[in-house]
């Protein structure tokens, strides 16, 4: 009886703990799933989002991608400590939704940035390289005043560093140095080229001389020799036609006329050949002396000093030549002009007394220059 | 039979812990890794790590959803973050020495070519006082030498990726300027 009623205790409890178990299960599989899809899929997006460099290219989407996963995260721990049956997944499900969608966004937008960003970058490197050339093709010798070149020098090499940030894949830091570059450099640009537009005030009266020593060169078929001082050409014409061009170097204070005796500064105007001097007659080799002063020069000199502009004391400049000794690479005469000598030979050879040698500021406009 | 019923379901749920010790030894080593700046200088395997300590964290959420949790593997993966931050750390501490090495070694041979220069440049031709070219070297001597100074602030504050960048940027010009200089006295027939 016994044995009997303890069998049915074991029986009854087995059957209890399995109906119990089967209970548990049955209803552990009717509770809420979490979103473990969901979830998933958010940290992928947010993987793939942060390998494109969507954290700094399109940081507030990314941001926001980051804070909705980890709301979901957040109430998913907070549902996970509620009673099994009373959890509910719904709001961490949209928020992982939300995260992933979001992470998409900013990856594509990061894609999109990034491209943006470094065809710019790229634009403006090229095109502050080209100012960069123009810069040096046109001011290279033109005296700008010191604080031009600093800011010159200065955009120079920020645009060198964003060039290298660039090239290591660094675009916003190559952004930062290519704006703050671009800055200095086209407003440096522009402040020159207000100075040389001073410069070329005298422009239309350089374009009379020389159109006038073409004409002499034409009718008279002989050669003519123009000195352009911006260029630092001498070209000489035969017929009015352009037979030869030679680089010159020019007096070290080269910018605007000569006003008096010891400014080193190369004059303007329409001069002749005065003396032909061998190697016997001159410091230099050869020289072909010019009638400076000529009458407007002196004109101008007297008008200087009753105008007080010229200490009263001051003398006229004179022995103005163009000579040989010259392939230096820089202005160093006291205001003649030099050539090399093998050039000198040539030119020395071709002139004779008489002949016109126009010294002008440019033969090109400003326009012409800067473009 | 109702209470054994009961503690069997307690015991089954409750079998498997969250590893907390080893999920903050893993936040540690990772934040061990942030402090070597491995996001600066390993920045894709900083972001790949952050990423399997939340994959793990995910599964860590989903086991304590779970009826009867189990950590086992997680608390594998959680090691393995640790591994991974730990040779993380080491490899940026690397890679910054490199980078370090490398400003330094610019720092010293941008000296030398910026005290070549300034010997130089009192030889170049007297012509050229007062001229735009000479107005050009000074100014760019002058960008040089701050640029120099710059870098070797970032440097002693140990940013030696910015200071690299600038240290760089300075050298090319340098050596840009000893060869125009050198060029100007060539052409001047001066010695030097």
């Amino acid at each position: 009886m016994r044995l009997k009623r303890a069998g049915k205790t074991v029986i009854g409890s087995l059957f209890l703990v399995a109906v119990t178990g089967s209970c548990i299960l049955l209803l552990s599989r009717l509770a809420p799933k979490p979103p473990q899809a969901e979830v998933e899929f958010a940290r992928l997006a947010l993987s793939q989002a942060a390998s494109n460099d969507a954290g700094t290219y399109s940081r507030r989407q990314y941001n926001e991608a980051r804070a909705l996963y980890d709301s979901a995260m957040t109430g998913w721990q907070a549902e996970n400590k509620r009673f099994l049956y009373f959890r509910n997944f719904d709001k961490t499900a949209g928020f992982a939704r939300l995260s992933a969608k979001k992470a998409a966004e900013a990856m594509e937008n990061s894609k999109l940035n990034t491209s943006s960003l470094e065809k710019t970058i790229k634009l403006k490197i090229d095109t502050l390289n080209a100012l960069i050339l123009r810069i040096d093709k046109v001011f290279k010798a033109y005296p700008l005043p010191p604080e031009i070149w600093n800011r010159i020098s200065r955009g120079k090499m920020l645009l060198r560093e964003s060039e290298i940030a660039f090239e290591k894949g660094q675009y916003l830091q190559a952004n930062k140095h290519i704006t703050d570059s671009e800055y200095l450099l086209t407003a440096s640009y522009e402040k020159a080229s207000m100075d040389l537009k001073e410069y070329f005030d005298n422009f239309p009266v350089w374009q009379r001389w020389v159109e006038k020593t073409i004409l002499e060169s034409r009718k008279n078929r002989s050669y003519s020799i123009i000195i352009d001082k911006f260029s630092r050409k001498c070209i000489v014409y035969l017929g009015g036609v352009r037979k030869l061009e030679y680089n010159v170097e020019l007096g070290t204070n080269w910018v605007g006329d000569k006003r008096v005796r010891g400014d080193k500064a190369t004059p303007e105007g329409m001069y002749r050949i005065s003396k032909k001097f061998n190697n016997n007659h001159t410091k230099y080799y050869k020289a072909l002396l010019l009638d400076y002063p000529n009458e407007f020069d002196k004109a101008e000199f007297v008008k200087e000093i009753a105008q007080g502009t010229l200490p009263r004391n001051a003398k006229m400049g004179s022995l103005i030549e163009i000579h040989g000794n010259g392939g230096k690479g820089v202005d160093w005469t006291e205001g003649c002009v030099a050539l090399i000598d093998s050039e000198m030979d040539v030119i020395f050879k071709l002139v004779r007394e008489g002949t016109l040698v126009t010294i002008v500021g440019s033969t090109i406009g400003l326009k012409q220059v800067l473009d | 039979m109702g209470l054994a019923a009961i503690a069997m379901v307690a015991v089954l749920s409750s079998c498997g812990k969250k590893p907390q010790a080893e999920i903050d030894s893993a936040n540690a080593a990772i934040e061990a890794a942030k402090t070597a700046e491995a996001n600066v200088y390993l920045p894709a395997e900083f972001t790949a790590l952050q990423d399997s300590l939340n994959a793990v964290m995910a599964d860590i959420t989903a086991q304590e959803s779970k009826l009867f949790k189990k950590f086992g593997p997680a608390k594998e993966k959680l090691a393995a973050v640790v591994t991974q931050a730990n040779q993380l750390t080491e490899s940026a501490a690397t890679k910054k020495e490199e980078v370090k090495a490398e400003v330094t070694n610019l720092l010293g041979s941008i000296k030398a070519v910026t005290e070549e220069n300034s010997k130089l440049i009192p030889k170049l031709p007297r012509g050229k006082e007062g001229a735009a070219v000479i107005e050009q070297i000074k100014a760019d001597v002058a960008t040089v030498d701050a640029s120099i100074v710059e870098a070797q602030g970032l440097s002693d504050k140990g940013s030696y990726m910015d200071a690299l960048n600038k240290i760089k940027a300075a050298k090319d010009k340098a050596d840009s300027l000893n060869a125009e200089i050198k060029e100007a006295l060539t052409k001047a027939r001066i010695k030097f």
